[in-house]
């Protein structure tokens, strides 16, 4: 492990065969929540192993035990409903939730995950969490007025979880927000919504952005309250980089170097390339090597490639910077 | 006052699901393209029987075999491919933007099979409308272009291969075409490319209804008094801004589609609601045949269960319209 170039992931991966089908079998009631927990957790286990084994240096629980972003934290939010399918892409369909009356948490919702797979690993695993205005976006609104009090109201319950992590251990806390660039014209809600979910908070927290407009809130998304934007820019071949010539980036930059939609396996130096086009903005020390977004959507074996390519990627050119390895403690 | 729907219907239902098994089946290479395409077909079938047996006077096919809105055109024009994902607008519903490799060209039948099988299942049950993308839209989203010089030559030759496509489904029987075209909407400031791209249209020979949907068009209503274009969409719902349109349909001269159902929310419209919109928009038109209500846009943003009932309330809002109790 280095100091420099610290390598991480986005947080989804590929279910193994055997989970996918019990997930499939739980939902026709044939494996029961009990056996799907204990199914999850070996997966878990699993999956911390191989990013040891592959050497990356900031963990991720691998969201074994999640379906979607949205709807995982919708089903133990109360206020919200499940809705029915709806189709993302081709042929994938989600539950869209549907906030139906004012939202509250009842009691934590990742905290155990976290310690379980924190006392899995000596390295850092990073606490995940939905962001307010992405839980918003990505949902059906029936029980707000605004917008705004939607946001503010789900920024609450973010914040209430955000700190048990901290509590429970976390020294890193990734908020995601894919759909802060879905309305431009919302930015303030998000960055007011934000500012509620880290106000108090020591750890370094973190914001996942993807797929979408990035320059359409470009720099405005440099008041987002976290410490570090972590960006798909494989995806967009690296063009939102060039935003920073004129509005220099002040934050810790993920960088995505690996297209997580594409079966394709990147080579070791086109991701390189890609890190050395991130250096060329933000120091070897707050850059951070990663693939564009969550690898959910790719098989485990096609996850741990795209992962292998990161890492390998960071190290070529750890080593064409003269690094030495320190490594990083949890 | 009649009632239309825009865009697309969702593809299955907690109960239809064998189009989904089907796609996943031909994914692992389980079933064969002749097989698939007759997955598409009882799909749409049943489709178009919800809308026409709820009651809808003009519906579409409900764009059942349309993986986005560009997709069939990205995939049957050549010189064009679909590239990357990317999110369709502010919908977490994402789209494979199209890459330009050299002239754009097209035999102008790329959905005509498709609206001619739609047409003999439907057997006068409603009146069946085409769709297509709009220009801009197609050329805002293209993600490459190793062809044309800049947007507007682009947009220009899009809208010269969609005129051949709006020939091709009016020679099929289409007599009303849906050009849908939210990246108008997004960029009220391309207005004069959008009418010079709407005015290549009307070598199509057919009645263009144009639809801009997901953000407020108060501003440009009207600068789209341009020939073919003889139905306007006005999203009244998207935004909480998006009902100033209506004070300004004064100026707009022809039949206009007010999208009075949310297609992206799921609580549903009462009639009283409806209502008001309606009456806000007669007091502008002057004339009840002029106003067409509609759905503010594709309704496989909701789910079945909830499109369904979406369907419902755009058919009590045209009765309680016309007077005509629920």
């Amino acid at each position: 492990m280095s100091e420099i170039l610290l390598t991480t992931t986005v947080g989804s991966f590929g279910k193994p065969d055997y989970l996918q089908k019990a997930r499939n079998a739980n939902a026709r009631g044939k494996v029961s929540d009990s056996e799907l927990h204990d199914l999850e957790k070996k997966a878990t286990e699993e999956w911390i192993r191989r990013q040891e084994d592959i050497d990356l240096d900031i963990l991720v629980d691998g969201e074994m035990y999640r379906g979607d972003m949205v709807a995982y934290f919708a089903e133990r939010l109360d206020g919200f409903r499940l809705g029915g399918l709806v189709r993302s892409y081709g042929n994938r369909y989600y539950h869209k939730p549907v906030i139906a009356s004012k939202v509250s948490r009842p009691k934590p919702m990742t905290v155990d995950w976290f310690r379980f797979t924190q006392g899995l690993t000596d390295r850092p695993v990073k606490g995940m969490l939905t962001g307010p205005y992405t839980l918003l976006d990505w949902s059906y609104n029936e029980a707000y007025r605004t917008r705004r009090d939607a946001a503010l109201a789900l920024a609450e319950a973010v914040r209430q979880e955000a700190e048990d992590l901290e509590r429970a251990g976390a020294k890193y806390i990734q908020i995601d927000e894919p759909a802060i660039h879905a309305r431009p014209e919302e930015i303030d809600i998000a960055i007011e919504a934000m500012a509620v979910v880290t106000q108090n908070l020591k750890a370094k927290t973190v914001s996942h952005i993807c797929y979408g407009d990035f320059a359409a809130i470009y720099p405005k998304v440099l008041e987002l309250p976290v410490d570090q934007l972590d960006l798909a820019m494989h995806n967009y071949e690296y063009r939102w980089l060039k935003l920073f010539d004129e509005h220099p980036f002040t934050k810790e930059l993920a960088i995505g170097v690996v297209d997580v939609h594409s079966h394709r396996l990147e080579t070791v130096e086109e991701a390189a390339e890609g890190i050395r086009k991130g250096l060329k903005y933000v120091s070897a020390d707050r850059l951070l090597p990663h693939p564009d977004c969550g690898l959910k959507t790719r098989t485990v074996e096609e996850s741990l490639d795209k992962c292998r390519v990161v890492v390998d990627a960071a190290k070529k050119v750890r080593a064409e910077i003269g690094s030495r390895a320190v490594p990083v403690q949890a | 006052m009649n009632t239309t729907v825009v865009g697309a219907y969702p593809k299955i239902s907690d109960e239809h699901q064998e189009l989904r098994r089907a796609l996943h089946k031909a994914d692992r290479g389980e079933l064969d393209d002749a097989s698939l395409a007759v997955a598409f077909d009882e799909a749409t079938e049943w489709a178009i029987g919800e809308l026409a047996d709820v009651g809808i006077d003009v519906i579409n096919d409900g764009q059942i075999r349309w993986d986005d809105l560009l997709a069939p055109f990205a995939k049957a024009w050549r010189n064009c491919e679909r590239g990357p994902l990317e999110r369709f607008y502010d919908n977490n519903t994402y789209f494979r933007q199209p890459i330009i490799k050299g002239p754009i060209e097209t035999d102008g039948q790329t959905l005509v099979r498709d609206f001619t099988f739609a047409d003999g299942k439907l057997r006068g049950r409603a009146h069946l409308k085409a769709a297509v993308c709009g220009p801009l839209t197609f050329a805002t989203l293209t993600a490459e272009d190793d062809h044309y010089k800049d947007l507007e030559a682009r947009t220009l030759a899009i809208a010269d291969a969609l005129a051949k496509e709006l020939a091709g489904l009016g020679a099929a029987g289409a007599k009303i075409v849906d050009v849908e075209e939210p990246a108008l909407a997004a960029h009220p400031e391309l207005i004069d490319l959008e009418r010079a791209a709407l005015a290549r249209l009307a070598k199509g020979g057919v009645t263009v209804a144009l639809y801009p949907y997901f953000f407020p068009i108060d501003k440009i209503i009207e600068k789209l008094d341009v020939p073919p274009v003889g139905i306007l969409g006005v999203d009244v719902r998207s935004r909480e801004t998006s009902p100033k349109a209506i004070e300004r349909l004064g100026a707009w001269k022809g039949t206009v589609s007010l999208g009075v159902i949310d297609a992206r929310n799921t609580r549903i419209e009462t009639p009283r609601e409806t209502g008001e919109l309606v009456d806000a928009a007669l007091k502008q038109l002057r004339d009840e045949r002029r106003l067409i209500l509609s759905t503010t846009t594709g309704l496989e943003y909701l789910p079945h269960d909830v499109a369904r009932k979406k369907l419902n309330a755009l058919v009590d809002a045209a009765r309680a319209a016309k007077g005509v109790p629920a």
